[in-house]
């Protein structure tokens, strides 16, 4: 086991190594070059010649890049331009904001995914059944900045209950007032993932009901529910570690697209703002930032698949 | 054998229509794109036309869907957004079909260490979640229109390359395929003319799935004020500024949302049919005698 993560592991280096390389060029494509990003267009020679040599730029390329890849190792992700703040602790500040709206969109797509999933693969092919599936297409299918603007219209325009641009409040802190803040954007980012998590459930409890061992269940008398329930349920979910897998890339993008719905201060706000104002080391932070907790999580998946799921060689 | 394939296109477009949803999300897509396109010699509309004593105002007869902030047609501006988004989709999609076909033929035609290089590649392209990916280009192509095109195109690169690869190997020792190579074939002409020509189902359906992700993504860019460039109308950048006056217009934000909604479930509906179709169409032809039916 431990062998196996330390391979999945071993793998990634040539992909990070090339990824990262990607975004540490990102400085370089940019038309001027970082100098002229950094001072604007009304530099001295004098100060460009003084910079090129504080950031190092006279030295080789090769060289460049791997002062830049040890310092970011070590947690150096550069100042940002315009706050002049150290860039990890910028995005340090930001990430409880995202992962408290991450946790939240995930309860609401359990509870509004399970219970479609299970009713649709009890009576496939009812009329339940094509609801269900029609409710999960559109929940895949609506843009997740519109819904959330339908959100605002019903929610904040019309009833006046919640407040149209989300804070971040702790829950521990006060509940309330986190729940009245997380409420609408984490509505918008679960139904997106409810839609996801029924497809795939659905498909694979349809799978197991075609099992033997159901058939025995039901043959030795158990109620339905207990078949399902108890027997049903748990292989089904294995699969379903995979989809959280699959789901991450949408799941990270939608938190983006949502925390710009709601003006609400997370990571994809922060780094929108990094794009907007071209403040370059602010803005490869996050990308990288983003790129290796992405990837780690990726392999946690795999990982974790492979310890629940006993059938699963390591080699 | 061409008036056999054409034959077999004819009917596998005439099973998609059976199905009702796909005969609608045609019809949809076929008036979107009809619009779109012959806008300017059919529509008296333009959008860029300003009249501020218009702004803001709500549905009317004059102007459909409302007005903006600076008093230009909405609907205008819709329609036009659409050509935006569909021309933006399209070059995705076209750019990511080009490069990712490829990489996915050469990688499952030879294997070995070009399989290697090439799908090492694709990994790094799926290192980081979609939209960030262009974001990042973005960040350092600039914001244009052709910037967003190229980022949501090589976004999409890993999909096609992966679905080609995948049908390849499943071909790559079938018969006729060793036979060409045996009568003389050389690789690029085995690839292109008996390799590529039979694998061509699943990236069709992969050419309607990504058109969706890619009018989505490019939509999704734009609302976030990284994508196409204002004052271009498009849908994305409609919901943007829209939503700063959700109290004033609350239809600014929703009609645009609609076109946009109901263009990616029709491309969706259109892609699973699609796939259903083509998928029951190869058991069929495999098993012959089997009865002909949905599981």
């Amino acid at each position: 086991m431990t062998g196996y993560v330390v391979r999945r592991l071993l793998q990634l280096l040539p992909v990070l190594l090339v990824a990262s390389l990607g975004i540490w060029a990102m400085i370089y494509a940019v038309p001027g070059g970082p100098v002229a990003s950094i001072l604007g267009e009304n530099a001295t020679p004098e100060q460009v010649r003084e910079l090129t040599a504080r950031l190092g730029l006279d030295q080789p390329v090769l060289v460049q890049y791997w002062s830049w890849l040890v310092s970011a190792l070590s947690g150096d992700l550069g100042r940002s331009l315009h706050t002049r703040d150290p860039v990890l602790h910028l995005i340090m500040q930001r990430v409880p904001a995202t992962l408290q709206l991450g946790l939240c969109a995930t309860v609401v797509g359990l509870v509004l995914g399970i219970p479609v999933a299970i009713a649709s693969a009890i009576w496939p092919g009812s009329w339940l059944d094509r609801a269900l599936s029609g409710w999960s297409a559109l929940a895949l299918g609506v843009p997740t900045f519109w819904l959330g603007i339908l959100l605002i219209l019903l929610f904040s325009v019309e009833l006046r209950w919640l407040p149209s641009a989300s804070a971040y409040v702790p829950f521990l802190e006060s509940p309330w007032q986190a729940f009245r803040n997380t409420l609408m954007p984490a509505l918008t980012l679960g139904t997106y993932v409810s839609g996801i998590f029924a497809r795939f459930l659905r498909a694979s409890l349809l799978g197991e009901l075609k099992a033997d061992y159901v058939r025995t269940a039901r043959a030795k008398g158990l109620r339905e529910r207990d078949v399902v329930g108890r027997h049903v349920m748990r292989n089904a979910l294995l699969p379903f570690v995979t989809v959280v897998g699959l789901m991450l890339a949408t799941f990270i993008g939608g938190t983006v697209v949502t925390e710009a719905v709601f003006t609400y201060p997370g990571l994809g706000r922060l780094l929108i703002q990094a794009i907007g104002s071209r403040d370059y080391p602010l803005i490869q932070g996050c990308i990288l930032f983003v790129l290796v907790i992405y990837v780690l999580m990726n392999v946690l998946v795999d990982v974790l698949y492979a310890y629940i799921d006993p059938r699963i060689e390591y080699s | 054998m061409t008036s056999r394939r054409a034959r077999r296109r004819i009917e596998t477009a005439r099973r998609v229509l059976a199905h009702p949803g796909a005969l609608a999300s045609t019809l949809f897509l076929v008036l979107t794109v009809a619009l779109a396109f012959l806008a300017p010699w059919v529509l008296p509309l333009d959008p860029l036309h300003q009249e501020l004593s218009a702004s803001l105002e709500p549905p009317s007869a004059q102007f459909w869907f409302g007005a903006d902030e600076l008093g230009r047609d909405l609907l205008a501006r819709v329609i036009y957004g659409a050509r935006t988004s569909l021309v933006t989709a399209g070059g995705a999609v076209a750019i990511a079909a080009a490069i990712g076909i490829p990489i996915g033929l050469v990688a499952g035609f030879f294997g070995g260490w070009r399989d290697a290089v090439l799908m090492r590649f694709v990994d790094v392209l799926l290192a980081l979640p979609n939209i960030l990916f262009a974001m990042a280009l973005i960040a350092v192509l600039g914001r244009s229109q052709l910037a967003a095109l190229v980022a949501v195109g090589i976004t999409g690169v890993p999909s096609f390359a992966r679905i080609t690869r995948a049908q390849v190997l499943s071909l790559r020792q079938r018969d006729f395929v060793l036979a060409v190579e045996a009568l003389g074939g050389s690789s690029s002409y085995t690839m292109f003319t008996t390799v590529l020509p039979n694998s061509l189902s699943p990236i069709l359906v992969q050419v309607v799935v990504l058109s969706s992700v890619a009018i989505l993504l490019e939509a999704a860019l734009s609302f976030l004020g990284v994508g196409i460039p204002p004052p271009t109308p498009s849908w994305g950048d409609l919901l943007r500024t829209g939503k700063s006056f959700l109290y004033e217009a609350p239809t600014y934000a929703v009609l645009p949302g609609i076109a946009l909604t109901l263009t990616i479930l029709s491309l969706d509906t259109l892609g699973r049919t699609l796939a259903a179709v083509l998928e029951d169409r190869r058991e069929v032809a495999v098993t012959p005698g089997r009865e002909e039916g949905r599981t």
